[in-house]
């Protein structure tokens, strides 16, 4: 380094938008603008955050929102704690639906294609155009739509009736056989509610509850206060029925791995137990009768005593079961969603824990089979004009559909994509619609329950978009047939006027109205609904026998709903695409899930790269072998193989629609996912893999163990196993480790009588967390909330590759027993890793410029302006939590930047960076704190982790004081720390191991990994 | 999740979003809106100090408003007290007393620099004041916990009260160094942890 330039300055932090390259500690260099407002919103503050409530529209479940903006700007989006629904949490889409806001692709204005270019038209003429197109088309307009909120679905069936036309929905992970079945058999026409929460025995033949099944924060929640031990150490069990574990799957406690489509049989098997001993099936008893036991069995070539026994627990707990969501939507898929209701009835958990009450606002009504319809009319030239809104048909829906040709026959196309898709891309007019961060709406998640959105900030000038509500209602005036209101809002608050009215509330509607939006969702009274209900007489056919599948190739094939794309619709997110998937832990690029004994015979291991063929279409993918899915099938995730989407989503993966027929499931109407077979055939080529996943075995070193639920409670007795003992033993033996004592716990340190100045001052606090691995599901929404609150910058697919990933939280997924032979239970360890904040950091003392090092009040500090990159603190980190900057990663397009947290510095190129604990959060408490006088109470600072944990798992807090909530959790006899008695580390991250139902063996991980370690 | 976190959060509900400057004009610590109209990234402009007169869109006497009017700095700079940043004072609030007929001033200077005031505010546009006083993006400096400590602002910003054109109070302000910060943290017994105001 030259004389002339100091450290800092060349080791310069550059701020938001690239501004102020080369500034020192306290300077003034560069001309940098102050533009102050001209006149100020009464509820900004510079400096301090303004949080708006509103609804998520990341998928249909209705979740409400904190949205945190910074001088006009969302930064952040959260869970909102007194919204019925997330209570608090959000997953890690309704995270990513931030990012959409900014999307650097994003249609920039309304478009018009001429001569097959589009151009630029403004807003004006655009809307005149269409009001001309639909005059024109005599009213046969089609609009085709996603979920929608009731008061858009109300404004667009007014639009509709005034300028003549019809409409369908299709959404993709809509779950009509459900409703359908629902209606059958007790005649309400919904998607029912199951309680979780109060259930202490759980079946699930299928559906990702967890990932994406109809509300999954909702679910996730009850279900991990259902699973998490209680202090009365009791827990409910879990059991999963399927060919294939899901993440849900990996979160239960026995696999149950049936062929696809015999999920029927089982639950009529296990239905048939219980209806013999009550007789209480109804008109269901014949059909019962042909499903005892055995001949359930035999159906699904397992041993009838299994049926039995569940029979008996499902009979003698409030038990639950579901059925098998949109991954096991088969060709009899009404009939399993109906076996495994008969299944609830019989056990008397029907007004119990499954509620006929509509669910989720959104499941439409035979979804693909009113697709089918608007094929053959578009086919027919029977619609002039055709709309899409909020859906994506021309990727969602499989190419022998004909939806293609038949849309792009349509004389004139209008889409309403905010992003461009598949189906943006034919269309003749563009009219970008604005975000739901922008743009009024509501949801409607169950019945009497209300949640508002609102925009939280002006619509993001980089684009010129209009709400699609106003459109239509300025085009409908425009073609002479005005609707009423002129706008959106004008619509919204005429519509809650309604609810107003219902709501028997003294308030004034302008009081009730803002205390609505305070906070977030008005719940209404409802009548009471469903005394007991009883089954009815089936109305249409149906058989409960397995589905037959197309083709005659070795494997079945399952294409399941992603836990970080939906059916695609976030796949243009750079936060979903780097997530790591929870199950494969692979970002970026698509994958075959494959067993390993399946991959083992046809000669394949990890990034073979083989060609997966189906009558319906063939493509290339990289093979996961995967110990969690049957010999006899393979998966492979929707939602990828985008084409026409952004820069982050296209070229990732395969479309898995493209191997399946464009079929109706009967009578429901809905797309069937599970309907071929298919040949499975190496071609030679290798795809290295991107993955964080170093191995899938905690190869003996204790990272994640279990305790047996009958040991609890006699922890002193020693009846508890610990692997790090015994990994330490066999360390010893090899002569290059010698024993330590592990001194004091968290709260003790710095330990008495040492002389550390500042840092034994009692009075200053000691942070330190908890995470309860009983009620972790390895979701790995945190990680996203993580990067979302601190600017952790995604780095692509090579590098990714390379282990460059910058994530300050690794979700590790160990396989303890994963067995497709149903010989033994399931147990799947996950545990997110992130900077342990050591009291005996081994990262602190190696580096040679103080920019790691311990803060008084017990944080591992890592100061950016200090870092030179050397690396050692990393190399020393036996936990690898540490992550550097190789490149400039945070130099993103504009206007993806204006998402970065002002408080959070970006880093360079060349800084090593780590959790921080959210010392940002933990400052800003302390500040207001001290203004206001007091002090910082138990659960005031809240780091965006546990923000966002939808199962409840991550406590946060000062564990010098002995009564909050981390000081008792660390007391706790399932409390241990990560590698502590081999290293005397001393973490600040305390985890709670997981409870297992089965035995836990002394150390021993059973069998060797059935996977070798990834290349990284 | 303890009933109470978020005090002081409580998520406001506005009906209407909108109107006059809501959004995207107030730009501080390097926002967007202030990107596009600095120096290019990587182009160091060099110290405003000593520019004098003239590189700020309005000659605004700190002089006249603080010393000869003894108007309370905390009057236009409004959130020192209760936020990390300072605040700049919005153009209404200039025109609270610069509004035709209001206030009258004397100089034929300054009543020049008020009509361009004025102008602006009819315009509805706003006034892009040069940043003097710059921290650098890995600092926070908590305005509002200093006051609360009792410093007076001239401590850090000089004797703004006597500068007819603001200047930053080199040498004395600490030269750009750290250190400065920290003497004063060691001179009055508080914090000198790194992450106080590096994070």
């Amino acid at each position: 380094m030259s004389e002339g330039i100091k450290r800092r300055d060349f080791l310069k932090v550059v701020g938001v938008g690239g501004v102020g390259a080369g500034l020192t500690g306290c300077s003034t260099e560069g001309a940098e603008k102050l533009l102050p407002y001209v006149v100020p919103p009464e509820d900004v503050t510079p400096g301090v955050a303004t949080w708006y409530t509103s609804t998520c529209g990341g998928c249909s479940a209705g979740c409400g929102l904190w949205v945190r903006t910074r001088e006009g700007r969302v930064v952040k989006l959260e869970g909102n704690p007194s919204h019925p629904v997330s209570g608090g949490a959000l997953c890690q889409r309704g995270h990513a639906s931030l990012q959409a806001l900014y999307a650097p692709d994003r249609h920039t204005r309304p478009m018009r294609r001429v001569d097959g270019e589009l151009q630029p038209i403004s807003w004006d003429d655009a809307e005149a155009l269409l009001a001309e197109r639909i005059a024109g088309a005599a009213g046969n307009v089609l609009m085709i739509n996603g979920a929608m909120g009731p008061s858009m679905t109300d404004l667009v069936d007014q639009f509709l009736a005034s300028v003549g036309g019809s409409r369908i929905e299709w959404e993709g992970l809509a779950e009509a056989p459900l409703r359908e079945a629902t209606r059958i058999a007790w005649g309400r026409d919904v998607v029912p509610r199951y309680d979780f929460e109060s259930s202490d025995f759980i079946l699930s033949f299928g559906a990702d509850f967890i990932e994406t099944w109809v509300s999954p924060v909702e679910y996730q929640r009850a279900f991990a206060r259902a699973a998490g031990v209680n202090g009365a150490g009791e827990k409910a069990e879990f059991v999963f029925i399927g060919p294939r574990l899901n993440l849900t799957g990996q979160n239960a406690d026995e696999w149950v791995p049936i062929p696809v489509g015999s999920e029927a049989a089982v639950a009529l098997g296990i239905a048939s137990v219980i209806a013999g001993r009550r007789g209480n099936a109804g008109p269901y008893a014949s059909v019962l009768q042909a499903y005892s036991p055995e001949a359930a069995a035999s159906a699904a070539g397992i041993e009838a005593a299994t049926i039995r026994e569940l029979a008996d627990r499902f009979q003698n707990s409030a038990s639950v079961a579901v059925g098998p969501g949109v991954a096991g939507q088969h060709r009899n898929a009404t009939a399993a969603n109906l076996a495994v209701h008969i299944l609830n009835a019989v056990a008397g958990n029907v007004g119990t824990r499954v509620r006929l009450v509509a669910n989720a606002q959104s499941a439409a009504a035979r979804p693909y089979g009113e697709v089918e319809g608007a094929i053959r009319s578009m086919a027919s030239g029977g619609v002039g004009v055709v709309m899409v809104h909020g859906t994506n048909p021309v990727h969602g829906l499989p190419p022998a559909s004909g939806f293609v040709d038949a849309f792009a026959g349509v004389p004139f196309k209008v889409s309403f994509a905010r992003e461009p898709d598949e189906t943006s891309a034919m269309a003749d007019l563009i009219l970008p619609d604005r975000h739901f961060l922008e743009s009024w709406g509501d949801a409607s998640p169950r019945p009497g329950l209300f949640s508002l959105q609102q925009p939280a900030m002006e619509a993001v000038p980089h684009f010129d978009t209009k709400q699609t509500g106003d459109v239509l209602l300025s085009v409908a005036t425009r073609a002479g047939s005005p609707v009423g209101p002129a706008t959106t809002h004008e619509h919204l608050r005429a519509r809650w006027q309604q609810l107003h009215g219902n709501s028997g509330s003294n308030l004034d509607f302008e009081a009730w109205w803002r205390a609505a939006l305070k906070r977030g969702s008005v719940e209404l009274p409802i009548p009471a609904t469903e005394a007991a209900v009883a089954l009815r007489q089936p109305d249409v056919a149906l058989t409960f026998d397995s589905p037959s599948l197309d083709g005659d190739g070795e494997f079945a094939l399952v294409v399941y709903p992603s836990s970080r794309f939906g059916d695609g619709k976030h796949a243009n997110s750079a936060w979903m695409q780097e997530l790591p998937d929870p199950v494969s832990k692979i970002a970026w690029h698509g994958w075959v899930e494959i067993h390993p004994n399946a991959a083992e015979r046809i000669g394949v291991g990890k990034g073979d790269v083989v060609a997966v063929a189906s009558p319906h279409g063939s493509v290339n993918l990289p093979v996961f072998t995967y110990p969690g899915i049957r010999e006899d099938t393979v998966a492979i995730q929707m939602g990828m193989g985008r084409e026409q989407s952004g820069r982050y989503a296209n070229g990732n993966g395969v479309n898995a629609m493209t191997l399946l027929p464009a079929e109706a499931e009967q009578p429901s109407g809905g797309l069937v996912h599970l309907a071929t077979r298919v040949s499975v055939v190496p071609t030679g080529e290798v795809y290295r893999l991107a993955t964080i996943e170093g191995s899938d075995s905690q190869s003996e070193r204790g990272i994640a163990p279990a305790i047996h639920l009958g040991a609890l409670g006699h922890a002193a007795e020693g009846g508890e196993e610990d692997h790090a003992e015994h990994g330490l033993e066999e360390m010893q033996l090899l002569g290059g480790f010698g024993a330590v004592e592990v001194e004091g716990d968290a709260a003790d340190w710095p330990l008495p009588d040492t002389d550390r100045g500042d840092y034994g001052d009692p009075a200053t606090p000691r942070w330190a967390m908890a995470i309860d691995l009983d009620k972790c599901t390895g979701c790995s929404a945190c990680i996203v909330a993580c990067q979302s609150e601190n600017n952790v910058a995604f780095v692509g697919e090579d590098q990714l590759r390379m282990g460059r990933d910058l994530a300050w939280i690794r979700l590790e997924r160990y396989y303890e027993t994963v067995d497709a032979s149903h010989a033994g239970p399931l147990d799947v360890r996950h545990l997110p890793m992130l900077c342990q904040h050591c009291n005996n950091a081994p990262c602190e003392p190696v580096c040679p410029v103080v920019a790691a090092y311990h803060t008084p009040d017990g944080l591992n500090g890592q100061v950016y302006n200090r870092c030179v990159g050397t690396r050692y603190c990393a190399n020393n980190c036996p936990y690898k939590v540490r992550v550097f900057n190789w490149y400039s990663y945070a130099d993103v397009p504009e206007p993806l930047n204006w998402q970065y947290n002002p408080d959070v510095t970006i880093r360079n190129t060349g800084i090593m960076e780590k959790c921080s604990f959210c010392v940002q959060r933990i400052r800003e408490v302390q500040n207001r704190v001290a203004v206001e006088g007091r002090t910082v109470a138990d659960g005031e600072v809240v780091p965006a982790c546990q923000q966002s944990c939808p199962a409840e798992a991550i406590v946060f807090g000062n564990i010098r004081d002995a009564s909050s909530r981390v000081a008792t959790l660390a007391r706790n006899e399932r409390t241990y720390r990560v590698l502590d008695e081999l290293i005397n580390t001393q973490p600040a991250v305390h985890y709670l191991k997981k409870v297992t139902l089965h035995e836990v063996e002394d150390g021993a991980h059973q069998g060797a990994s059935q996977n070798e370690p990834a290349d990284r | 999740m303890g009933a109470t976190t978020k005090i002081g959060l409580i998520a406001i509900a506005v009906t209407v979003i909108g109107g006059g400057g809501v959004a995207f004009v107030q730009a501080q610590d390097g926002s967007a809106a202030a990107a596009a109209q600095a120096a290019p990234a990587g182009k160091s402009t060099g110290t405003n100090f000593g520019m004098g007169a003239g590189i700020q869109p309005i000659a605004f006497p700190h002089d006249i408003h603080a010393q000869t009017n003894r108007i309370d700095c905390a009057y236009c700079h409004f959130s020192a007290e209760r936020s990390v940043d300072a605040g700049i004072p919005p153009v209404s609030t200039c025109m609270g007393c610069h509004a035709p007929g209001k206030v009258n001033v004397q100089s034929e200077a300054g009543q020049a620099e008020i009509a361009k005031l004025q102008e602006i505010w009819a315009n509805g546009e706003t006034i892009p004041w040069v940043r003097i006083h710059k921290v650098a993006d890995h600092v926070k400096y908590p305005h509002m916990r200093h006051i609360q400590a009792g410093l007076d602002c001239t401590q850090c910003h000089g004797q703004i009260q006597e500068m007819g054109v603001l200047q930053e109070p080199d040498p004395t302000w600490g030269n750009g160094k750290m250190g400065w910060c920290i003497s004063c943290h060691v001179e009055n017994d508080v914090s000198r942890d790194c992450t106080v105001c590096h994070y």
